[in-house]
């Protein structure tokens, strides 16, 4: 993995409660770099995190809300976090329901910026 | 009106899931010579046999290469359109060697077509009863074998 | 009274186990001398600690005093030792009326009918409430109907939003309630809520197949608005659509609130 991408990642996943941080080609649905730990099934939160965008996409857009530059799905027993970087890349970060998000948005719009 | 159709039963369940998860729009699961087990979203006979045709020879054509690099083989391939892309994934099972053509379009993607296709290999070979013994295949047998199979496919 | 008073503190004054404090406290209480009858009638329930009326009366001095939540404690200790205690059922009627919960005071008071069918006093209380109950519910279809005058949706009449920035959809796509507007004032409801079933769908399937548990929430932030959507029921979703100024935090507040009214609204279509 590149080193900006893993310098990306890694500002990511230090936050406490990050339990995976990724960058997928946001149209495949596919992983282009990673840092997970075990237990956390990439290629799923690679297909489903990206799907999940182009929906929530279309319903903004539907809404005149524009295309989403944050997005948060919250379960009782999860956290799921998206966020558009350039050329179709989406930064992914998953974790424990308590995690800090405001902390993990900010890395992740910082990598977002960073892998540019 | 059910779109999946069947020749051989046990594929139905696996398969229907499958559709419904990756948003897959045309399926078909063959052997390696093209002879359909099971099929989604096709409404015409010959588009089914061409389909077939095509994904075989695609799939032994890439198989050649996989040998001429000293590979065992590619396990999935994957083609990708301006608004449709084909995926086409080889496993073995208890009936022999399978295979899955896959047209998804714009609502799919490839890695949700990937991720339930792992799903749907692991729910056929579950299914699959044992493989029965290899009968002679004469050309008469062939080419009612064929009309049966078709006429499964399009519930006639 | 005064010599009514001074000869009943006297004999409290010989014998403070006497029951003469009930009386004692209820003409303090009368002349308005709150601190002492609640004085008396505390030291009252020392030597006598199961006595109802005792408690029905410090209850009612709480309530002259207006320290109405101590009442409210008093009166359901009350109600838990004797479920159909008239002063009990009359006080948390009165209470409830004063803080406009009328289904409550309706409650409270057709039990205390119950236990004395000839009090008049409870027979006057109810006719009272149930009159302004029909007022409440007349003044709510008046404003439900200005609010639909208005362009405001039936579900959510009186919320921040009510005419633009929420929406009622069912899990198959279909408005049930709210309105969203798009670009130049255009009603975009339909449009968004075919998108969204499909998208809550998409995130429920996430949710689940990444082990995140049951999805509770999702907020998007965009460049043109900031929405939370979340699932006030089962088979329905709510929608709530923001300007960038309104932070995450404060959505989810309204979700909340606008969720309870989705509830109920849903409820009362179900009769």
């Amino acid at each position: 993995m590149s080193t900006r991408y893993q310098q990306a990642l890694d500002s990511v996943t230090r936050v406490r409660g990050v339990r995976g941080a990724m960058l997928v080609a946001g149209e495949d649905g596919l992983i282009v770099a990673e840092a997970l730990m075990e237990g956390v099934r990439g290629k799923a939160v690679a297909a489903l995190a990206a799907s999940l965008q182009k929906r929530f996409r279309q319903a903004m857009e539907a809404a005149a809300a524009g295309n989403p530059h944050f997005l948060h799905l919250q379960g009782d027993g999860g956290t799921l976090i998206v966020v558009p970087a350039p050329d179709g890349i989406l930064v992914v970060a998953v974790g424990a329901p308590d995690m800090n998000v405001g902390l993990v948005r900010l890395e992740m719009l910082r990598a977002a910026e960073a892998i540019a | 009106m059910r779109q999946t159709k069947a020749v051989e039963a046990w594929t139905l369940e696996p398969l229907e899931q499958f559709v419904a998860e990756s948003g897959a729009q045309l399926t078909l699961l063959m052997t390696p010579a093209g002879q359909v087990l099971a099929q989604h979203g096709f409404t015409r006979a010959v588009d089914v046999m061409s389909a077939a045709a095509l994904g075989a020879a695609i799939v032994a054509s890439s198989t050649e290469i996989a040998r001429l690099l000293d590979e065992p083989g590619f396990a999935t391939l994957n083609h990708q359109g301006v608004k449709h892309g084909i995926f086409l994934g080889d496993f073995e099972s208890p009936r022999g060697r399978l295979l899955v053509l896959v047209v998804y379009g714009p609502d799919s993607s490839v890695g949700l077509v990937q991720l339930f296709f792992e799903e749907l290999v692991e729910g056929l070979v579950a299914a699959a009863p044992a493989e029965e013994r290899p009968q002679a295949v004469l050309a008469a047998n062939f080419e009612d074998e064929l009309n049966q199979s078709l006429a499964s496919l399009f519930g006639r | 009274m005064a010599s009514d008073i001074k000869t009943m503190s006297a004999e409290l004054a010989r014998d403070p186990a006497s029951l003469v404090f009930v009386e004692l406290a209820e003409a303090l209480r009368q002349r308005g001398q709150l601190e002492h009858a609640e004085r008396v009638v505390l030291g009252g329930l020392e030597h006598h600690p199961d006595l109802l009326e005792a408690h029905d009366l410090y209850a009612r001095v709480l309530v002259d005093a207006g320290t109405y939540e101590r009442a409210v404690q008093v009166w359901t200790r009350v109600l838990d030792s004797d479920p159909r205690h008239l002063g009990a059922h009359k006080g948390l009627g009165f209470l409830n009326f004063r803080t406009g919960d009328l289904d409550g005071a309706l409650e409270h008071l057709e039990l205390a009918l119950a236990a004395n069918p000839s009090d008049q006093s409870v027979i006057r209380a109810l006719h009272t409430v149930r009159g302004a109950a029909a007022e409440a519910a007349a003044e709510a279809e008046a404003a439900q109907e200005d609010a639909a005058a208005e362009g405001e949706d039936a579900v959510f009449a009186g919320l921040e939003g009510a005419g633009n920035g929420l929406l009622l959809v069912d899990d198959r796509g279909r408005v049930l309630g709210g309105r969203i507007e798009g670009e130049k004032g255009v009603d975009v409801s339909e449009a968004v809520a075919a998108f969204l079933a499909g998208a809550a769908q998409e995130a429920e399937r996430t949710a689940r197949m990444l082990g995140l548990g049951d999805w509770q929430w999702l907020v998007t932030e965009g460049p043109d608005g900031n929405v939370y959507v979340t699932p006030p029921t089962a088979d329905t979703l709510l929608l709530i659509q923001r300007d960038r100024s309104v932070p995450s935090g404060r959505l989810a507040m309204l979700a909340e609130r606008a969720g309870a009214v989705a509830r109920q609204w849903l409820e009362g279509q179900a009769l």
